[in-house]
């Protein structure tokens, strides 16, 4: 159903745009707490006031990275759409390449390739996942195949005193010969 | 009955909504009557939509919330690199640099100001997602329910700024919604699904 739950193309840039700023914004709120709680001086005061600073200066920074994460990615997503003719997870893999190369353009070319690879990686391991759990919850909804099991009315075989078809021979009468 | 349904259109009892017969048309031999039935019947108030099992029929919140913030974001970036466009000319013609070091100056100023500008107005989007979407779970989805999660998000957002501007921030969340909602209001009936 993931095709059907999703918008379509060119509106799919803004909506993943926004859920990676969504998850950026409260994941990193979570992370720069307990960071910002940690580095603050001594006293339950001065760590919550040191948790809320850090929150405030860093999470929407690190938001708007992943909202250029993400809005990068959905547009080279939808570009190969369009090039390629097709929806596969060969699409997320390229696209995770091109975003971690884009990103890292100004750090040189080392960098570049090792976040490429780095993003490649990462969106085939989800998307590798994303098909385990497609065939594993597609395995429940198999039909049980009929083959597999004696039949319940053994009157579908047929009537057993007549042998209406049999390899080999025909029964021998026994009545009529004597 | 003859055969005659093969060739005429379907119809329930005796012309009984006051149509006129439907024009008759030349029609191939063999015909399914399934496929041969007045389409005048088929008239719908409202256009119907299939929605799966268990759905609510409209998108929720929490569907909308994943665009608006996208589109907060992206308008954040555009409008924030305007304005460092223009902020980045002048500092750079009123501190008399040309060339290179004018390009790189200006790129700073774009880059910087735009994405100050969109983490601004994407972090007060995700607060407005978050309090609207908690508040449609606790109470029915309604007008109301904007017009407070702007308020709340106006409160929020500035609620280390000190009480006046705490008190000013979710005066102008709620000044913002209400006016959202009044136009939604005064507009179409369709529209006010989608706030």
């Amino acid at each position: 159903m993931e095709e059907y739950s999703r918008e379509p193309c060119p509106y799919r840039i803004v909506d993943d745009c926004g859920g990676a700023f969504a998850m950026g914004c409260i994941g990193g709120g979570v992370f720069q707490a307990i960071k910002g709680f940690r580095n603050a001086p001594s006293g339950l005061q001065r760590r919550f006031i040191g948790s809320i600073t850090s929150i405030k200066a860093r999470s929407p920074i690190i938001a708007g990275n992943f909202a250029v994460w993400g809005g990068m990615f959905s547009t080279i997503d939808c570009t190969l759409v369009h090039f390629r003719k097709k929806e596969d997870p060969w699409n997320s893999i390229i696209s995770g390449a091109a975003t971690g190369g884009i990103l890292a353009a100004r750090n040189g070319v080392g960098a570049m390739a090792g976040s490429a690879i780095i993003g490649g990686v990462l969106l085939a391991l989800i998307e590798g996942v994303g098909i385990l759990f497609t065939r594993l919850s597609a395995e429940q909804f198999k039909n049980p195949s009929p083959h597999d099991q004696p039949p319940q009315d053994p009157s579908v075989l047929g009537d057993p005193n007549k042998a209406g078809f049999s390899f080999g021979q025909a029964p021998p009468s026994y009545q009529k010969d004597r | 009955m003859s055969d005659d349904y093969l060739s005429k259109p379907l119809s329930i009892g005796d012309n009984d909504l006051g149509l006129a017969p439907a024009p008759r048309q030349t029609i191939p031999k063999f015909q399914s009557p399934y496929l041969n039935y007045d389409t005048r019947y088929m008239r719908q108030a409202q256009p119907e939509f299939i929605f799966p099992e268990g759905a609510s029929k409209q998108r929720g919140r929490f569907e909308l919330a994943f665009s608006q913030i996208g589109s907060a974001v992206m308008i954040g970036a555009g409008i924030g690199g305007a304005a460092g466009l223009y902020n980045g000319m002048r500092a750079t013609s009123l501190a008399n640099q040309t060339g290179k070091l004018r390009r790189t100056q200006m790129l700073n100023h774009i880059m910087k100001q735009g994405a100050g500008t969109a983490n601004t107005l994407g972090t007060i989007a995700v607060m407005y997602s978050l309090f609207g979407v908690i508040l449609s779970q606790v109470r029915e989805d309604d007008e109301i329910n904007t017009v407070i999660a702007g308020t709340a998000s106006g409160l929020f957002y500035k609620s280390t700024a000190g009480l006046r501007k705490c008190a000013i921030g979710g005066g102008l969340g709620l000044a913002i919604s209400s006016a959202w909602v009044l136009y939604n209001l005064s507009g179409s009936k369709f529209n006010k699904n989608y706030m």
